[in-house]
């Protein structure tokens, strides 16, 4: 198993985020959060990247514990974190963004190469690479996110609402390049409000309510589920 | 005429001055969210070890440059690891913390030095350049702007070419996206700290033979480097660059004319209206989210 997390709960000062997570994630695994605003998606998140860190519970990645460490010692060991709302470093070039994503590495020719990979992803951050990130367009903002993401190597990349407030052409886009993403080896956790997006996409779902685990299971068979129609997909 | 040219080069090189510890204030207050209130007394120190080290003790005046450097660059040091970090979720904790090394300083100042009579430092470097009969500049000052310049490309180089100095901009921008990228805070704060320290520390040293130095005299400075950063628009280093070099200019004439009082009323009055006219500043833009 690459990433297990077990029973976690976090408090933001006395409201009770996550109430006893637990979710798995295989090597090349490709799984999904879903559920409505406030079910504690992003934080589970948070909270696997070292932002917010769980009162209760464990962390494994990899074989080791990483509840405890800091968000940027949690990078180094291979997991990569696209945060909600992109953040990009808006004063930064397109460029600069993309190098500070490989801040952990120190192999240049190694770097050279993934950054190769980015721009084969994303043609369009190659044309604008020394242009700052505050000139882009929302979808190429996440396309920056991603690529910077995609720069630190990682084995694990975590992704939060990527297509929030995307047109629907660039959604696509960026649904077929995570695919392309996932194919070429990195286990992927997508956090979406489109769960009809995500459930295309991944082959595990969890489906999250108030801070616990609802369901969990096959995406496909989530899909067929009542509930998850009802409540989710709006059939 | 004479008089307006001497003025113009008089304020350029107070400009130097200026953006070095304002560039420092805007380095700390970015990386770390902390407004620090001690800036002034940074400066204050490193002239203090200028009179100390050279004119006291015969040391060579730039060997003592770097010694005041060092010197404020450790008291910086000091205060990101035991104040600065420890309150770093509390911004408001840390401004009086700073407020409370202010005093402090001021207090081993009086203690090394006394309370007596503003100190006097000898300019190290004699005569004065005639560029024509009218405008003459002495080498002392031609030296300080020079080091000024060469200290502020060198940051410039350092912020804009390297991937530290990414680093460091990425934590002013967003602190949280930079530790995702693996970016460690602590580490880049105190490089601001350290970098801003030490260019307080630099514009103390050159100032000490051009200026009355006694333990007071932060004050002034505190002053300048907020009507700069304000009017530069906080957060943008390369406003705070320009706007120093503005202000000092404009400092200068008011005060050739008009005298030295006057000369802060209006500072202080032109950074009331920047604040209420155009609060980002001529070069801030809006902090978003």
């Amino acid at each position: 198993m690459l990433l297990e997390v077990s029973n976690i709960h976090v408090h933001y000062g006395h409201v009770a985020a996550l109430k006893g997570i637990s979710l798995a994630v295989e090597e090349g695994d490709f799984v999904t959060l879903i559920g409505s605003n406030g079910a504690g998606k992003s934080t589970t998140l948070r909270t696997i990247s070292g932002l917010d860190h769980p009162s209760a519970g464990e962390i494994t990645f990899n074989g080791e514990r990483i509840e405890k460490l800091s968000a940027d010692k949690i990078v180094k060991m291979g997991i990569a974190h696209v945060p909600e709302g992109r953040r990009v470093f808006k004063d930064l070039t397109v460029s600069e963004n993309l190098l500070l994503g490989a801040f952990t590495r120190d192999d240049k020719a190694g770097i050279e190469k993934d950054m190769g990979k980015v721009f084969k992803h994303f043609p369009r951050l190659l044309e604008r690479r020394n242009q700052s990130a505050r000139t882009m367009s929302g979808g190429e903002q996440q396309m920056v996110a991603i690529g910077r993401a995609l720069m630190s190597k990682p084995k694990l990349l975590l992704l939060d609402e990527p297509s929030l407030g995307l047109a629907p052409v660039i959604v696509q886009e960026i649904a077929k390049i995570l695919g392309e993403i996932n194919r070429q080896g990195v286990s992927i956790v997508l956090v979406e409000q489109n769960a009809e997006l995500a459930l295309e996409l991944a082959r595990h779902g969890y489906v999250l309510e108030t801070g616990t685990v609802a369901l969990e299971g096959e995406a496909s068979g989530l899909m067929d589920n009542d509930h998850v129609r009802k409540a989710y997909l709006g059939i | 005429m004479e008089l307006i040219l001497q003025s113009i080069v008089n304020g350029l090189i107070q400009g130097g001055f200026f953006a070095l510890f304002a560039v420092g204030l805007v380095l700390i207050f970015g990386v770390m969210s902390v407004v620090n209130f001690a800036h002034g007394e940074l400066v204050m120190i490193g002239a203090y070890t200028i009179w100390l080290l050279h004119a006291q003790n015969g040391l060579a005046f730039i060997p003592a440059i770097g010694v005041a450097i060092i010197v404020v660059t450790i008291i910086g040091l000091l205060m990101e690891r035991f104040l600065f970090r420890p309150t770093r979720d509390d911004p408001l904790a840390g401004l009086i913390c700073s407020i409370g090394v202010l005093f402090i300083l001021q207090v081993v100042a009086t203690l090394i030095g006394g309370d007596g009579p503003s100190k006097q430092v000898p300019p190290p470097f004699h005569g004065t350049m005639v560029v024509f009969d009218s405008l003459r500049i002495p080498y002392q000052r031609i030296f300080s702007l020079v080091v000024s310049i060469v200290a502020l490309s060198t940051l410039w180089y350092f912020l804009t070419r390297t991937k530290l100095g990414w680093a460091l901009r990425a934590v002013a921008l967003d602190r949280e996206a930079a530790a995702l990228q693996g970016i460690n805070i602590n580490r880049i704060s105190m490089i601001a700290i350290g970098v801003g320290g030490a260019l307080a520390g630099l514009a103390g040293a050159l100032m000490a033979p051009l200026t009355n130095i006694n333990p007071h005299m932060g004050h002034n400075v505190i002053i300048t480097a907020f009507i700069v950063t304000i009017v530069g628009g906080v957060g943008s280093l390369s406003g705070a660059v320009i706007a120093a070099v503005l202000y000092a200019l404009f400092h200068t004439f008011v005060t050739v004319y008009f005298g030295g009082t006057l000369a802060t009323i209006c500072g202080l009055i032109l950074m009331v209206v920047v604040l209420i006219v155009k609060p980002t500043g001529i070069m801030g833009v809006r902090v978003s989210e």
